[in-house]
């Protein structure tokens, strides 16, 4: 059985895939994504999936996004001249305050 | 436990020094052993997964084994004296880590580490408090990645014991491997004097004898929970075994199988066919980690 294998750096880190282990049960596959995937580098936290839980849309299968052009919803269509600075900080921001909301 | 504190390795009494390298060596020796016999399991292992898993733990052992090792370098030994150029009959590890695996026999890996493990564990919590401060100091390290190893051990015994012919073949490895098992916690016969300073100084707090007497409890609670059939050896007042149920070499005197001697001429092969007289470093010294 096979189990697709989450790796978190650190605390309000998203989790993420990092490959997979093959076990018989959840415990073993712990078990053996601690020592694959959590030995070389720094984690706090592993998770394990069994493969077949995750489900799939593939681009395949879906248009992303859709097909027309929705260019204008990335905020650097604004980012010109004095404007850009006040956009950058905002940004900065709300970087800032996604980090700390992940931590707390 | 309160004992009082040797000094550093340039301080030490003749006599508290050959207390102090006993018990390394009993312990380096043990962690080197294994490691190599673990390392056997490469690209063998049952599956990818449990190849890396093992290889792993044979890293920890012989990372464990450094540490000691490290620290009977500071009585002046190189490691050439300790590990390359050493007299084979003055290693002191346990017959238990140098049998050879039989042959595509997991469970006699898995047997043989979940015996060894519980008796390290054991050993490394009554170093915590020893009265010799290089070795306390670095116990800690040690026990990070020793719980990792049990929880291995145990998982896999739990789950080959779920067919009749894993059953069959942790039996098989229980009653070849136990009695030397037991070697773990023999005294070194030709060195019971420094086998009682080592008591007598607290450089390890709790006695062969108090180990074995748990280690038998938790290995047999162990056994039998799984259904594997085990019977704790006769116990004296004074804590030894019975004769009976040792084997026939115990290791820990330098007396050893006549599998040792052959996997001592392998590993040190190369070293000898390069015609090398010192080791390669390749590591910082374990005190500037």
């Amino acid at each position: 059985m096979i189990w697709e294998v989450f790796r978190q750096d650190k605390k309000g880190d998203y989790h993420q895939h990092c490959g997979n282990v093959h076990a018989p049960d959840r415990e073993m596959a712990l078990m053996f994504a601690q020592i694959q995937h959590a030995r070389r580098k720094p984690t706090n936290s592993i998770w394990v999936v069994p493969k077949d839980e995750i489900s799939e849309v593939d681009a395949e299968h879906a248009k992303f996004g859709g097909t027309t052009d929705k260019s204008y919803r990335w905020a650097m269509t604004f980012n010109v001249g004095a404007v850009a600075e006040e956009v950058a900080d905002s940004e900065t921001e709300q970087v800032e305050a996604e980090k700390n909301r992940g931590e707390s | 436990m309160s004992v009082e504190s040797l000094s550093g390795p340039t301080d030490l009494s003749d006599r508290e020094r050959e207390a102090v390298e006993l018990l390394l060596r009993r312990m380096a020796d043990d962690e080197f052993v294994l490691a190599d016999r673990y390392t056997e399991w490469q690209v063998r292992a049952p599956t990818i997964e449990s190849d890396i898993a093992i290889a792993n733990i044979a890293q920890d052992e012989l990372g464990h084994a450094r540490l000691w090792y490290d620290l009977l370098e500071d009585f002046g030994y190189t490691e050439p004296d300790l590990i390359w150029e050493r007299d084979p009959e003055t290693f002191r590890h346990s017959t238990l880590v140098e049998l050879p695996f039989a042959e595509g026999d997991w469970a006699d890996c898995i047997v043989r580490s979940y015996f060894y493990d519980e008796a390290e564990h054991l050993q490394l919590h009554a170093l915590a408090d020893s009265s010799y401060p290089r070795i306390r100091d670095r116990v800690e390290k040690v026990l990070g990645e020793e719980d990792y190893h049990r929880e291995h051990a145990v998982n896999w015994l739990r789950r080959l014991v779920s067919s009749d012919e894993g059953r069959r073949r942790v039996q098989e490895a229980t009653d070849r491997l136990f009695p030397h098992a037991l070697t773990l916690f023999e005294p070194a016969r030709d060195a019971a004097d420094a086998e009682a300073v080592i008591d007598e100084l607290g450089v390890r707090t709790r006695t062969l004898a108090d180990m074995r007497a748990e280690w038998l409890e938790t290995v047999t609670e162990t056994m039998t929970d799984v259904g594997i059939d085990l019977r704790p050896p006769a116990v004296s007042d004074d804590g030894s075994v019975d004769a009976d149920a040792l084997p026939d070499h115990l290791g820990r005197d330098g007396d050893h199988t006549e599998h040792w001697r052959v996997l001592f001429d392998d590993f040190t092969g190369a070293y000898r066919e390069m015609e090398l007289h010192e080791a390669t470093r390749f590591m910082k010294d374990p005190d500037d980690e």
